[in-house]
């Protein structure tokens, strides 16, 4: 195996930092990033179909599952607040819309840069953490923007990129990859791909995967985050499917959804992603991302993805190179809490800064 | 538990990421506790009751040990007071309208809707068990419950007409029960009309909390009493003349056993101790945890279990290490554990969960009836057909198919073997408190001068009494066992006596060994009855009961020498056909599919037969009660050992003839002779799956006591006497609710 374990090097790092030792902020693992994920993408595995053909979900225990998880953890106080601010540097800060202009993708990198009111974080001794988004997730025409604006508010925000047809995928293959080339030369550092829902649909799983093996060659240094569009592959058993080979193809992070379907990110499917997820790292050794993404709006459904996280993989995902939130409103209303949560008053609109 | 240490900054707990502690405030329970200035008496008659001098036991936090109340221990006169006001009650309740009863029943549901928080905030703090579970579960299901009922009382008129309410029922709860566990019990009394009195065990205040609720409801306060007192008083409670009906509820869900295929072992076994090590265990009123604790001494109870087990070398898993004096027992894991060790064979305790490995399903199924439980089961499996055929192999009342501890109003619960034979839920929790109208009200039949011991224990020998007057033919004789007459071991014969005291004939002397080889013929006969599809059993008893007419006039004269008139002996042949028909048409229907809210998916309501039943007939209708037992129990897919009439079995030895030309031998056993001692060996056999008798108040008394030794169902008729010619008895509804027991198959859909 080629495991070249992402996740032991940041291991080390947060032990370190449990110990009250003080680090560079460059290796901090709350959202500073050098490099994005701080080392090189995935390599693939080969295509394994005996790892998939026998796997069958069971969707009614899953539901209970989910339904579980949702009621049985919650965090107050302290401890909500802390999970907040720790959710904010797992936050993608996304805006996927026809009229984003470079104006409003500065308001968004400047967000990103500075998600938190500075006298909040002062009040809560967290000033000095470096805190911010983990990324941020533009159209490719808009990269260029991004990587200006950030460049400009100087941090090193790595910038993500939807790619490959976004959201439907029913483009052509060639275009597709050019896309993923074309974004990457403007500086995007990890490329949202989404996956041809009609392979999965259609049982094709080699061409699934040899598909993804050339986004995954188009995005060179970059990393890759496989959209699986979980609303449209008909079943949590494709959902495992899709998952496993998106992971032995070389991505870097799976992810729910484009945030355009009618069905998102949800609980269940998310069960079915994480399993996979820990499936291919008992198989393999390699550790692969999670991102849910669309319909995550509130402060407390971000507590519940983290917990969900924490109780299904464990501590060691719950860092920036393995676990995300794409959201893009999501923000405002953790700083809405961490307010809240400071002062005892709620907000009002105008007390927080907009992105 | 972090709740220990001093309390972390954001800024420690952003990197590391733990859980902290979500306490539910108890501050409303410790409020109600005050109203009652910590002093808890009994709740009878819609008030407090506080005699004095009486002993009394603290009510304390499980964890912490703290004292949260003083609660008062009931003596006899109490449980006296509390039956006669239940008494009272009955009868202005059990007269209401059934839309009354639901009524009121509705306003109860409401009225735990508006106190949610004091019922599970309490229920957590005195127990120990986590908040979530007792508010995500039990208080929205105690609420459907109450609810259910309701829409039951008020269709009572109509779907239930033909049964009345039994009366003052008693209910006797174990020590580890949950306030739920009562709600199941007392909402069908409630609903077609009876009065409860329940006993809880010393310091439970939740059953007094909603027994005030339920008398502060203004009108009827005397329908729910609730006195706590030690195990002692059950007895007391159980012989009150008043008291129709007395329910044991048992504990609340203990350990578990798991079967897992040698195949899938090593994978099942590494996600479980993945999904175990991050089970969060707690103080109960915690919102963030998995588990409570359930006390000292479940937690001793599992450790000395662990502690067994690993000395007779099993493998033990427990996710975290807990301080040996912390009240919280780690949820832990027990596998290869040999089968013959004496571990495999106790009860589970919680939280431990044995894991053994089988080969095929078949093993699997042997395995998991193999054991004196069968309250409820789960199978996973991704392959419908095996599941179904698990589920439906399984000896327990409840099934859940890729699911675990699914409930429902709607569904009946209830188990095999030692776990009971009582329903709760459903239409058959409903007929757990009803009888069928006119029968007489339970009457004190209870001797305290019956030897157990002694009951039917010698026979009396018999000799040759003189000259065989018989008609021809010669009377049948022998033991139909295994599908032919047979001599008994004894190799002795009874006379049989006619109207006019003459030797009618003799009939075969049956004992021990003759009953041991009938059990032992209905066992090999089971399995290809149960096979046989509703349609072919009706034919077969269609069969019968041509059979029987063509022997009309055998049966007439053989009746008539036994004193019944000429013409109610016809009568009797005639109706006894016409039952063997009736059963045989019912054969057709049974089970149903339910549908329940929160589930996508069917509910299965299974009729499955009770195994092998041994029936005692009762003297009177010789030929008809035979007939009607035998007909009802065969119909159900079970396989009989009959005791014929006493003074007159030979009818029931004619049609035996038919019978073991007719039936696939071990399907009916009949065998005669002395009947307190049958009934005693009948009763005393470990492997009659059931047993009804009609006879003698002793012989009833008899029979329940011994039965007690495999927790069979017993239907005894109490030394009373059955009109068996009438509709409601011998082809009633209540001799198809006996023959058969419930099984409730969940099945959860979904891809």
């Amino acid at each position: 195996m080629s495991a070249r374990n992402r996740g032991t090097e940041l291991d080390q790092v947060g032990g370190a930092t449990e110990e009250g030792v003080d680090l560079p902020s460059s290796l901090h693992p709350t959202g500073m990033h050098t490099s994005g994920f701080g080392c090189f993408p995935m390599e693939p595995e080969a295509l394994n179909l005996s790892w998939i053909s026998k796997m069958q979900v069971n969707q009614p225990a899953v539901l209970r599952r989910a339904q579980q998880i949702q009621a049985r953890r919650t965090v107050k106080k302290e401890w909500q607040a802390a999970w907040l601010l720790k959710a904010v540097t797992f936050i993608d800060l996304t805006t996927l819309s026809g009229d984003d202009t470079s104006s409003n993708i500065q308001r968004l990198c400047y967000k990103a840069k500075y998600p938190i009111r500075e006298d909040l974080l002062k009040t809560l001794n967290m000033h000095d953490k470096g805190l911010t988004t983990a990324a941020v997730c533009v159209y490719p025409a808009r990269v260029c923007d991004a990587v200006r604006a950030l460049k400009a508010a100087g941090c090193t925000i790595p910038v993500a990129s939807v790619a490959t047809g976004f959201p439907a995928g029913q483009t052509h293959l060639k275009t597709r990859l050019e896309e993923i080339r074309l974004a990457v030369e403007d500086g995007a550092t990890e490329i949202d791909v989404v996956i041809n829902r009609t392979l999965v649909l259609t049982g094709q799983w080699e061409a699934l995967y040899d598909e993804i093996r050339q986004f995954r060659k188009a995005c060179g240094e970059a990393h890759l985050k496989t959209i699986l569009a979980t609303g449209e592959l008909g079943s949590l058993t494709n959902v495992y499917k899709a998952s496993m080979i998106a992971m032995m193809a070389g991505s870097d992070f799976i992810k729910t959804s484009t945030g355009k379907e009618t069905v998102n990110a949800t609980f269940p499917v998310a069960i079915v992603m994480l399993r996979a997820i820990r499936d291919f790292f008992w198989k393999t050794g390699n550790k692969v991302g999670f991102k849910p993404a669309g319909g995550i709006r509130s402060a407390k459904d971000s507590l519940a993805w983290l917990s969900l996280v924490k109780e299904e993989l464990g501590d060691e995902w719950l860092t920036p190179d393995l676990f995300r939130i794409g959201a893009s409103t999501l923000l405002s209303d953790i700083e809405r809490q961490i307010y809240h949560h400071v002062t005892g008053r709620y907000a009002a609109y105008h007390d927080l800064p907009m992105s | 538990m972090a709740a220990t240490r001093t309390k972390p900054s954001a800024r420690e707990i952003f990197t590391t990421l733990e859980y902290g502690p979500v306490p539910e405030s108890h501050a409303c329970a410790l409020a109600w506790l005050d109203t009652q200035d910590r002093h808890l008496g009994h709740y009878v008659n819609g008030k407090w009751l506080k005699p004095e001098h009486r002993n009394s036991v603290p009510c304390q936090d499980p964890i912490t040990g703290e004292r949260l109340a003083i609660c008062l221990q009931a003596q006899a006169e109490d449980v006296v007071a509390a039956v006669e006001a239940a008494g009272t009650a009955f009868e202005n309740w059990s007269g209401l309208p059934g839309a009354s009863r639901a009524q009121h029943l509705l306003r109860l549901a409401k009225m735990i809707q508006k106190h949610q928080r004091l019922l599970w905030t309490l229920e957590s703090l005195v127990t120990g068990r986590a908040v979530r579970e007792v508010r995500d579960g039990d208080v929205p299901l105690a609420q459907q419950l109450l609810q259910y009922h309701a829409v039951q009382a008020y269709t009572q008129e109509e779907v239930l007409a033909g049964w009345e309410p039994m009366g003052v029922i008693g209910l006797i709860l174990s020590p580890t029960f949950s306030f739920l566990e009562m709600m199941w019990r007392i909402c069908p009394a409630l609903a077609v009309g009876c009065t409860v009195v329940v006993l809880v065990p010393p310091a439970s205040p939740t059953p007094l909390l909603l027994a005030q609720l339920a008398g502060e409801l203004g009108s009827f306060p005397g329908i729910l009493n609730v006195i706590s007192g030690p195990a002692s008083l059950g007895p007391v409670l159980a012989s009150q003349p008043g008291v129709q009906k007395v329910t044991f509820c048992g504990a609340i869900e203990g350990g578990l056993r798991l079967l897992i295929q040698e195949s899938v072992w090593d994978e099942t076994m590494r996600r479980l101790q993945e999904r175990m090590a991050r089970l969060r265990g707690g103080r109960g009123l915690d919102g963030a945890v998995d588990m409570g604790a359930r006390g000292a001494a479940a937690h001793d109870l599992a450790q000395r279990y662990v502690r067994e087990a690993r000395s007779q070398g099993a493998q033990v898993f427990q996710a975290g290490a807990v301080p040996s004096d912390s009240p919280f027992f780690p949820p832990t894991l027990v596998s290869d554990l040999p089968p013959a060790s004496p571990c495999t064979q106790a009860e589970v305790p919680w939280p431990v969960v044995v894991a053994s490995p089988f080969r095929t399903a078949k093993e699997a199924l042997a395995v998991a009836n193999g054991t004196p439980r069968g309250a409820s089961a789960s199978v996973w499996s991704e392959r419908l057909g095996q599941a179904l055929e698990l589920g439906y192999g399984l000896r327990v009342g409840t099934v859940w198919i890729n699911a675990h501890g699914l409930r429902n109003a709607e569904v009946p619960t209830g188990g095999c073997k030692e776990s009971g034979s009582s329903w709760s839920g459903g239409p058959d929790g409903l007929y757990e408190y009803l009888r069928p109208s006119g029968t007489p009200a339970r009457l004190s039949y209870f001797s305290e001068n019956l030897n157990y011991g002694t009951f039917g224990l010698a026979v009396p020998s018999t000799l040759p009494a003189g000259p065989e007057i018989g008609p021809s033919p010669a009377t049948p004789y022998g033991l139909l066992i295994g599908g032919h007459f047979q001599a008994p071991g004894a190799r002795s014969s009874r006379p049989i006596q006619d109207a006019q005291g003459n030797l009618h004939g003799y009939v075969a002397e049956g004992g021990a060994k003759d009953i041991r080889g009938a059990v032992e013929a209905a066992h090999q006969a089971a399995p290809g009855w149960v096979g046989q599809s509703p349609g072919a059993r009706a034919t077969l008893l269609w069969a019968l009961a041509t059979a029987l007419e063509r022997r009309e006039a055998a049966l007439t004269s053989r009746l008539e020498r036994h004193g019944t008139e000429l013409k109610d002996a016809k009568v009797e042949v005639e109706l006894s056909a016409r039952q063997l028909r009736a059963w045989g048409a019912r054969a057709q229907a049974q089970g149903h599919v339910l549908q329940v809210a929160g589930l996508k998916g069917p509910v299965l309501r299974l009729r499955e037969p009770l195994g092998v039943l041994a029936i005692v007939c009762p003297d009177e209708w010789p030929l008809l009660a035979f007939v009607s037992l035998l007909a009802a129990a065969l119909a159900h897919g079970n396989t009989v050992v009959l005791v014929p009439s006493g003074a007159c079995p030979i009818p029931a030895l004619e049609l035996c003839q038919d019978m073991a030309a007719l039936l696939p031998a071990g399907l009916v056993n009949v065998v005669t002779g002395d009947r307190d001692h049958l009934t005693r060996c009948l009763a005393l056999h470990q492997d009659v799956q059931a047993l009804w008798y009609f006879g003698s108040a002793q012989g009833s008394q008899f029979v329940e006591w011994a039965s007690a030794g495999n927790l069979k169902p017993v239907w005894v008729n109490r030394g009373c006497p059955w009109a068996w010619d009438q509709e409601a008895k011998g082809a009633g509804r209540e001799l198809g609710l006996r023959a058969a027991r419930t099984k409730a198959l969940w099945l959860p859909m979904g891809d």
